[in-house]
């Protein structure tokens, strides 16, 4: 009995611990698990009303819970009864470890039933198997404990909604957009690098107002202020991506023009360099480089460096980096389309058909991307080339080598790739080198920075679009007068009043009164009172090359800003007022594709 | 029976013995398994059964041949309208002497001292014999003419009645009621069961079974059912399931605060222990489960319950709500439970 009742305490009270010690840390996990989801919901409240520092300390509420449970586990720690309870109904034992428990501590009933009892309960428990009846620590509402850690990480991480819009005020126009594709476009300029230190901080400030308006956007701003500030911004791009050769610069881009334009190969990128376009130039170049005339290449070469030496000693340093930088790229694309023309050739008629149309294109005068394309294709025909059919190619390369007529640079540079043809392993560089021409990026640097600014220009359009800006607005129907724009009236200006003005009422007219420009002014009439005073200017404030609507009329109203391209209009904001006036300019109007009509106007217009 | 040598040995044997009896009463009774250890519980925790049924189920012959199976003075009293309190426990007639002449009174013991009593459809008595029994049935003494006679032991009363044939009956008083220790449903047999009695009852006689239980081997159960052990939270479980089938308690489910007027009381608590132990000794064990208490719980506590206007009008019988009860009062604390379910 004794023997018994002493294994019976024995093996319940290593069970009663165990259970114990298991539970202590379930009721921890779920305190844990609940402290989680308090925080995670906590963290949601958080992001929801903006205080976003604080989310990811909710994570800490879990280790509150974590606290909690195990001081209330210990505190509710289960009674030697409720152990035994427990026991009793994991092993199916009818309640004789219960029993068994309460007799334990009844010392006084000795009695036989007391025995039984106690032997079957220590039986019971010695055949136990723990793994039956230890009670899991982990237990379903556990789950929460990751999936709380999940949603509290996420909602740290998530980005701050949008603020809602406090009620606008009467007559106010409110616009709150989470999301301006156009304005990310503006804002990838602080990452474009650029030689010029102060154009460089520019851009960077161009990107940071973008995103400055771009964050206001998300809160909301009056669509006024919003469409200003990126009229503002375009304005700015304007005039950086006009920037070259600007102001004092000015007559540097000038001499430079004109001495481009003193080689008859260069004159589409003296045109280009004249209109400030890089991209275009540097098009004009790649051509260039693709010259099948060798001598018109060293022309180019040279043009090009007299006109950097006329940028530099005219006061235009930047323009004669850009034109240096592009003479040095001439150079390296004439040698690459030369050695992949040469090549391309060896290949004669066996040639594949994909390679035949890449010379041909280039022989039309390819860009870079058309030489490009040709590593790629000549990559891919080197690689499919059986050995019988490389050594031949190789032989045709040093075939063409020797047979001379042609200079030493040439010569080295077919034998080199004959020889690089004579071996598999020079073939693979070959193959190796062709892949990296293909992928080579051979765009300048000022002809990069264009096209960023032109995409962030473009950029700007749609953000404006998006705030239902930007539209042109319709011609106002003027009250007496004709549409901008419609058939001049009968008025014979015989009025006082500003010559073309337009605005000189009618008269003995013969027919409807026209609007604002619609009149033409023969200047017969008194000018005393509409004298135009003389401008005091050294030459002309702007060069009327406008190739602003060719053709076409133009517009009866402008309104909003332009890109102030030299010539669009000596009246708003761009180079054309504020720059100076380049010698080339005078006498501007008549060489321009202005209409013949509109010339004398225009002419007037801008007459000193 | 000998003495067993310990107690284990002595609940083996109790056990035997219960297995014994069962069989001796199956040679005449078929069927009705359940009855007959409803039956054996009530006689072991020394208790009065009161066996409910429709006519000719055989409850009546249960407890004859019960009574031919135990060593023991069997009596049996037929319940009638016109039966007098005097005719069941007996009484004083005046006696002549025939040598001197001389009357005196001598008493006429009535079926009542007997040890096995069959008190056949005791609801067609007038509630005054009726109560003849009570305290008979509580006190196991009579007094008659102010002298009280106390009962043989074992002394145990099997009362049959009859549910259909209402009229000019008198439902036993809950006081009455109350004094059974239980009160078994007697079912209707199953075909095969039928067949069986068919089988039995329409050729010859059949013998009487053999005795298989002395009168002392009836006291010596009794007393180990007193032995087995109860363990603090059985009892609170029984205690707590009584207390649910008071309509008067918030905790107490909807279906008893609805269709009961009364619970099942004190005695109701007792009779489930009792029984409860009856069963884990006849099992072989020397304690009481939770299980236990809740398989007595309907025939210890079904006609202790007094249900209310609404739910006779509802038609909800004392069985239901037993049966709820056993589905919604818990056995172990909420804790507990919970952590041996989810294990």
């Amino acid at each position: 009995m004794a023997t018994d009742a002493g294994r019976f305490h024995e093996l319940f009270e290593r069970w009663a611990r165990r259970v114990r010690t298991r539970m202590i840390v379930r009721q921890a996990l779920t305190w844990t698990a609940l402290g989680l989801l308090v925080g995670s919901l906590a963290a949601l409240a958080l992001w929801k009303t903006h205080q976003g520092a604080l989310r990811p300390w909710m994570g800490a509420v879990g280790l509150v819970g974590l606290a909690a449970g195990a001081i209330i586990g210990a505190r509710r720690r289960w009674t030697d009864m409720d152990v035994a309870l427990y026991l009793d109904g994991r092993l199916d034992t009818d309640e004789v470890i219960t029993t068994a428990v309460q007799m334990r501590n009844e010392a006084e009933a000795d009695d036989e039933a007391r025995a039984v009892v106690v032997r079957q309960a220590a039986d019971a428990l010695e055949k136990a198997d723990p793994k039956k009846v230890r009670p899991p620590i982990f237990v379903g509402d556990h789950l929460l404990i990751p999936i709380a850690v999940a949603a509290i990480v996420l909602v740290a991480r998530m980005p701050m909604p949008v603020r809602p819009l406090p009620a606008a005020p009467p007559g106010s126009d409110k616009v709150q957009l989470a999301q301006v594709e156009g304005l990310e476009k503006m804002a990838a300029l602080g990452a474009l690098s650029t030689p010029d230190e102060a154009q460089r901080e520019r851009l960077k400030q161009l990107a940071e107002r973008a995103k400055n308006l771009r964050e206001k956007l998300r809160d909301g701003m009056e669509r006024r202020e919003a469409l200003s500030e990126i009229a503002k911004l375009k304005d700015d791009v304007a005039a950086e991506r006009l920037s070259l050769g600007d102001a004092e610069r000015r007559e540097g881009l000038e001499a430079a023009q004109g001495q481009l334009a003193k080689e008859p190969s260069l004159k589409d990128a003296a045109k280009a360099l004249g209109d400030r376009d890089l991209t275009r130039f540097d098009e004009e170049m790649q051509k260039l480089a693709n010259s099948q005339e060798k001598a018109d290449r060293e022309r180019a070469k040279k043009a090009l460096e007299e006109a950097a030496d006329a940028a530099k000693k005219n006061g235009a340093p930047d323009v004669a980096r850009a034109l240096e930088e592009e003479k040095k790229l001439l150079e390296e694309r004439s040698k690459r389309n030369d050695a992949l023309k040469d090549l391309a050739e060896g290949f004669g008629k066996d040639a594949p058909e994909d390679l035949k149309k890449d010379l041909e294109e280039m022989a039309e005068g390819g860009t870079d991307k058309d030489s490009r394309k040709l590593a790629k294709d000549l990559g891919d025909a080197l690689e499919k080339l059986t050995p019988e059919e490389r050594k031949r190619l190789g032989e045709k390369l040093r075939e063409k080598a020797e047979k001379g007529g042609m200079a030493p640079m040439d010569k080295e540079r077919l034998k080199d790739l004959a020889k690089k043809l004579a071996t598999p392993e020079g073939q693979k560089q070959l193959e190796e080198e062709l892949r990296k021409m293909a992928n080579e990026d051979t765009e300048s640097e000022e002809s990069k920075k264009q096209g960023a600014l032109e995409e962030g220009e473009k950029g700007l359009g749609e953000a404006e679009k998006q705030l239902g800006g930007g539209a042109c607005p319709m011609p106002m129907p003027i009250p007496g007068g004709q549409q901008p724009g419609g058939p001049p009236g009968g008025d014979k200006g015989e009025k006082n009043g500003p010559p073309g003005s337009g605005k000189s009422p009618p008269g003995k007219a013969d027919g409807d009164p026209g609007g604002p420009g619609s009149h033409h002014d023969t200047g017969k009439g008194d000018h005393k009172g509409g004298q135009t005073p003389e401008i005091d200017s050294k030459g002309f404030r702007s060069r009327a090359s406008g190739k602003i609507n060719s053709g076409a009329p133009m517009p009866g109203a402008v309104s909003g800003r332009t890109t102030g391209k030299p010539g669009d209009t000596a009246k708003l904001r761009g180079t054309g007022a504020l720059g100076e006036v380049g010698p080339s300019e005078i006498g501007g109007v008549e060489r321009s594709d202005i209409p013949e009509e509109y010339r004398e106007q225009v002419g007037r217009y801008f007459s000193p | 029976m000998a003495e067993p040598s310990s107690f284990e040995a002595r609940l083996t044997q109790a056990a035997e013995i219960s297995t014994r009896l069962k069989k001796a009463i199956g040679t005449v009774l078929v069927g009705q398994a359940v009855v007959v250890d409803q039956v054996l519980w009530g006689i072991i925790a020394g208790g009065h059964v009161l066996l409910e049924g429709a006519p000719g189920l055989g409850k009546t012959l249960l407890v004859r041949t019960l009574a031919s199976c135990l060593d023991l003075q069997f009596s049996r009293i037929q319940f009638t309208p016109d039966l007098m309190p005097s005719d069941v426990i007996g009484t004083n007639m005046l006696a002549m002497e025939q040598a001197g002449g001389a009357r005196s009174f001598t008493l006429h013991k009535g079926p009542i001292f007997g040890q096995v009593i069959l008190a056949d459809e005791i609801n067609r008595a007038t509630p005054k014999t009726q109560s003849a029994l009570l305290e008979a049935m509580q006190e196991h003494a009579v007094t008659i003419a102010g002298k009280r006679h106390v009962l043989d032991e074992p002394f145990f009363v099997l009362a049959t009645e009859n549910p259909i044939e209402m009229e000019g009956t008198y439902p036993l008083p809950e006081a009455q009621l109350d004094r059974f220790l239980l009160k078994v449903m007697v079912p209707n047999p199953t075909e095969d069961e039928l067949t069986e009695i068919l089988q039995r009852t329409t050729g010859h006689e059949m013998k009487p079974p053999e005795k298989v239980l002395a009168r002392e081997e009836v006291l010596e159960l009794r007393s180990l059912c007193r032995d087995v052990a109860v363990a603090e939270p059985v009892m609170r479980f029984a205690a707590r399931f009584v207390g649910a089938s008071e309509p008067g308690r918030k905790e107490s489910p909807e279906l008893i605060r609805k269709a009961l007027r009364y619970g099942a009381g004190v005695r109701g608590a007792q009779s489930l222990i009792l029984c409860a132990k009856a069963v884990a000794m006849l099992e072989g064990r020397a304690h009481v489960s939770f299980s236990d208490v809740q398989n007595v719980a309907m025939p210890a506590l079904r006609h202790r319950l007094i249900r209310s206007f609404e739910g006779e009008a509802d038609g909800i019988t004392t069985d239901q709500v037993v049966a709820e009860l056993v589905k919604t009062v818990p056995t172990r604390p909420e804790a507990v439970e919970a952590a041996v379910k989810k294990g």
